[in-house]
């Protein structure tokens, strides 16, 4: 909490005002504040509709394992566009990654199956910076050109190496299918403080588990939240999300960051003063395929047990479109990945608890609604409190979705809450238009 | 300018890659292959040839080949030929894409083709559709080599075999999975009570279950899947009316990331477990696996329920342990009964139902885990074919 001369010297003469008080804030306090109201919000949701899914430990899990992948695609996307390259082929990225995630999995354990997988997004990152750097094809043509790509090699990939193998421990591989894989990333389970992963609330519950199935308010969501971090943590979901903070403090905290992000804002002035443009660009394929690739490999080897073709299902798109709805941003991505795996995760454990979810993001939008009140941002007011309305006749008037729409409601939701809590989306500047160094000279 | 213009291409792609994920209408061909086989793709992968007979166990009479049996009674719809078939003589099998090695549907028609060919020394000539423009052109290959019957594998080939047939009308035709509208002389549609097959697993996991507490989960929300749904549900409240059925489909109609998702699959079997259910049934293609890793992770008493072939033949030793049955479709048997039948004589396209009357579906009893109740099923069994119950179809 520091307010700096500049602020205030920016803001004018001091005003008592919530929306000051809200504005001075670090983000780092923002979103501490945010993460507070909105655990809150959740609480008061589940008790008052008692739809206990909403904060259970399983849905918690479920949502870790649904969001890394987006997460990680996220972050691909993210450590292309700021260097100035539009990376559509993260699905392809992704889809080799799933391979080489399968590959390596079988032939030698589930820590070189993540390397493989990495490697094989990096190539396809390295193909993607190798047409739009070098070659300065268009970078959606390319990008495209690498989905489709990717879906074909790896058929041919798994008809030469996976067809009639067998696994280490049994399982045979076919042209959609690798065998199975050696053994599995090990996963963190407090059990003395959350009891057994599997445990039920039926049956004699103890620990954590035990506050949690007393339904409390407030506590026993909190102890679900909680259980839900500490029980079938995988070291690969660890990984994944210390990803977010580091990729974060890589581009805001250092020099590398800094001339990367130049490059993508505006790479002649970059360059003019001795940044390799060129050079960062093609590191930063290197590693947003290797982002890819991780998201490919964790789905291939931690949320489940083989490559099987086409089971990356247009997350790599998903990733891309949280990433651009989160603002270019690692928050932003990370809230979208989280929001958008949250939706899907009670959505495929409990239809039921969908109108709760609707109730609780109809509040949400009512929070943005009061903030863009108080900073006088009509515009903004109008259309999230319309949204806000949306949602809450929703859950007055739907009580049993069909499944169609369920199954719609993670998009509509992510599409939604991030449009509304990113007003004003920028992109950098130069990202996805075509760069020849010395252009400007 | 240039900047806003930028952010509407970029909105532009995010919408329509959206409007992809969403609609799960993905660019790739390869994912048509799910389509093709309306759920029914397994995880379970018996790769190349007749792999996985020698682990199969089958009984003697006929030729076998991955655990099963072949040359049983011929279903009627074929007006029981009685002549014999020539050796050397020539049929054809059309693949769709992903062909031989797919590990499912292609490879169990493969199955019944290399079964005819060694049973009924026939001559089989085989193509693959590489995509979607290749049906018609091998259907059309196929009829000029003179091969009969031409079995066109999954029911993407509607509208491709309806042309071909009318124009070869000599020559006789099988289609897996459809009946093509009209009266078709010389076509004969393959299709299979799935809900009968899964009536008898919905059985044992009633009759298997502790809790009271059982689940199915769906690959498409279609109708080819529930029938499958219908099935097992008659089949568990037949055992136990007040048994509770949890249901769940991985996507929409046209999704065709509910084949591909065993991620999805395994949450929703997760959280079932942990609510107390103890058998789950999945008919969703390759997201069946899933279900069977989170019997896995649940630990002992938790059981999966296989779909299409039997797929403790080909799962790992872990996961053995919890596959207690499989519902399995023959669609081999379809292949090599439809090359036996026109061999012998059968002139007259009709619709041949495999059911359990003609061992076109049936379940598995691999890893022995259904012994104890084999009686009572076959029990069922029995009751379904003399006509006593009467399966829904959805």
């Amino acid at each position: 909490m520091s307010l700096t001369q500049a602020d205030v010297d920016l803001a004018g003469p001091p005003r008592r005002s919530a929306a000051l008080l809200w504005s001075s804030r670090s983000s780092r306090q923002r979103i501490l504040i945010g993460a507070a109201l909105t655990f809150l919000l959740l609480s008061v949701v589940r008790e008052k509709t008692g739809a206990y899914d909403l904060t259970s430990s399983g849905t918690v899990t479920a949502t870790l394992h649904l969001a890394l992948p987006i997460l990680f695609a996220g972050l691909s996307g993210l450590w292309a566009e700021r260097v100035g390259i539009v990376n559509i082929g993260i699905e392809g990225m992704m889809i080799l990654g799933t391979w080489g995630g399968g590959f390596g999995a079988w032939k030698y354990g589930p820590w070189v199956g993540l390397l493989f997988a990495m490697i094989g997004g990096m190539i396809g990152g390295m193909i993607h910076a190798l047409a739009t750097v070098r070659f300065n094809v268009d970078h959606v043509i390319s990008g495209f050109s690498i989905n489709l790509l990717a879906a074909g090699a790896v058929r041919y990939l798994s008809a030469v190496y996976f067809v009639g193998k067998k696994g280490a421990h049994g399982g045979v591989g076919s042209v959609s299918l690798s065998p199975p894989q050696r053994g599995t990333i090990p996963e963190i389970t407090l059990r003395f403080i959350t009891d057994r992963a599997n445990a039920s609330c039926l049956s004699k519950p103890s620990g954590l588990f035990w506050v949690e199935c007393r339904r409390w308010f407030v506590v026993s969501d909190a102890a679900g939240i909680v259980r839900g971090f500490l029980s079938q943590m995988s070291l690969a979901t660890i990984l994944g999300l210390g990803l977010v903070p580091i990729t974060a403090w890589i581009m805001w905290r250092t020099r590398f960051g800094l001339r990367l992000r130049s490059s993508g804002e505006a790479p002649s002035a970059a360059e003019s003063l001795g940044v390799k443009v060129l050079r960062l660009r093609y590191i930063a394929m290197a590693v947003s395929g290797a982002m890819a690739g991780l998201g490919g490999g964790y789905l291939a080897i931690v949320t489940n047990t083989q490559y099987k073709e086409g089971m990356t299902a247009n997350r790599g798109y998903i990733g891309l479109a949280t990433m651009i709805f989160g603002n270019w941003r690692p928050t932003g991505l990370l809230g979208g990945a989280a929001l958008f795996s949250y939706s899907d995760a009670l959505r495929l454990r409990n239809n039921k608890s969908i109108p709760a979810l609707l109730l609780f993001v109809g509040l949400i939008l009512l929070l943005f609604t009061v903030s863009a009140i108080m900073r006088q941002r009509w515009v903004t007011a109008y259309f999230t409190g319309g949204a806000a309305l949306l949602f809450f006749v929703l859950y007055a008037t739907v009580h049993r979705l069909s499944d169609d729409l369920t199954s719609a409601a993670p998009y509509i939701i992510t599409l939604i809450v991030l449009a509304s809590a990113s007003q004003r989306l920028r992109p950098p500047a130069f990202s996805g238009r075509p760069y020849r160094p010395g252009d400007s000279h | 300018m240039r900047y806003s213009k930028r952010l509407r291409v970029a909105s532009l792609a995010v919408v329509l890659g959206l409007a992809a994920a969403a609609c799960g209408s993905s660019a790739k061909t390869t994912s048509t292959t799910a389509t093709t086989k309306g759920g029914t793709a397994t995880t379970a992968a018996t790769a190349g040839s007749a792999a996985g007979a020698t682990t199969a166990g089958s009984t003697a009479g006929g030729t076998s080949s991955g655990g099963t049996t072949f040359g049983g009674k011929l279903p009627d719809c074929f007006g029981n030929p009685t002549g014999t078939v020539t050796k050397g003589s020539k049929a054809g099998i059309a693949y769709d894409t992903g062909g031989r090695g797919d590990g499912t549907f292609n490879d169990s028609a493969a199955r019944g083709a290399d079964a005819a060919k060694t049973g009924l020394g026939v001559t089989i000539d085989e193509l693959e559709a590489k995509t979607g423009d290749d049906r018609n052109p091998n259907l059309t290959t196929l009829s000029g080599n003179g091969d009969n019957p031409i079995i066109a594998v999954g029911f993407l080939f509607e509208t491709d075999l309806l042309k071909i047939a009318a124009a070869n009308p000599k020559t006789m035709y099988g289609i897996v999975d459809d009946v093509p509208p009209g009266a078709n002389a010389n076509i004969f549609s393959l299709v299979f009570a799935a809900n009968e097959g899964s009536f008898l697993v919905g059985a044992a996991a009633a009759l298997k279950s502790k809790s009271g507490h059982i689940g199915f989960i769906g690959g498409q929300d279609i109708d080819l899947i529930h029938n499958f749904e219908a099935g097992y549900d008659a089949g568990a409240k037949a055992v136990n009316s007040k048994i509770i059925i949890e249901s769940k489909y991985l996507g929409a109609a046209g999704d065709n990331a509910a084949w591909t998702s065993p991620d999805k699959a395994k949450e929703i079997a997760t959280g079932w477990y942990t609510s107390g259910a103890d058998v789950i049934y999945s008919a969703a293609g390759g997201s069946g696996n899933g279900t069977i890793d989170a019997a896995v992770a649940a630990g002992d008493g938790k059981w999966a329920i296989g779909v299409d072939s039997d797929q403790y033949l080909t799962a790992t030793p872990a996961q053995q342990k919890h596959i207690l049955t499989s519902m399995v479709k023959h669609v081999d048997v379809a292949t090599y009964d439809t090359i036996r039948a026109v061999g012998q004589g059968a002139t007259k396209g009709a619709v041949c139902t495999f059911s359990l009357a003609n061992d076109g579906v049936g379940y598995a009893t691999s890893g022995g885990y259904v012994d104890d109740i084999k009686a009572k099923l076959d029990g069922y069994k029995a009751d379904i074919i003399s006509g006593k119950i009467v399966v829904p179809a959805k």
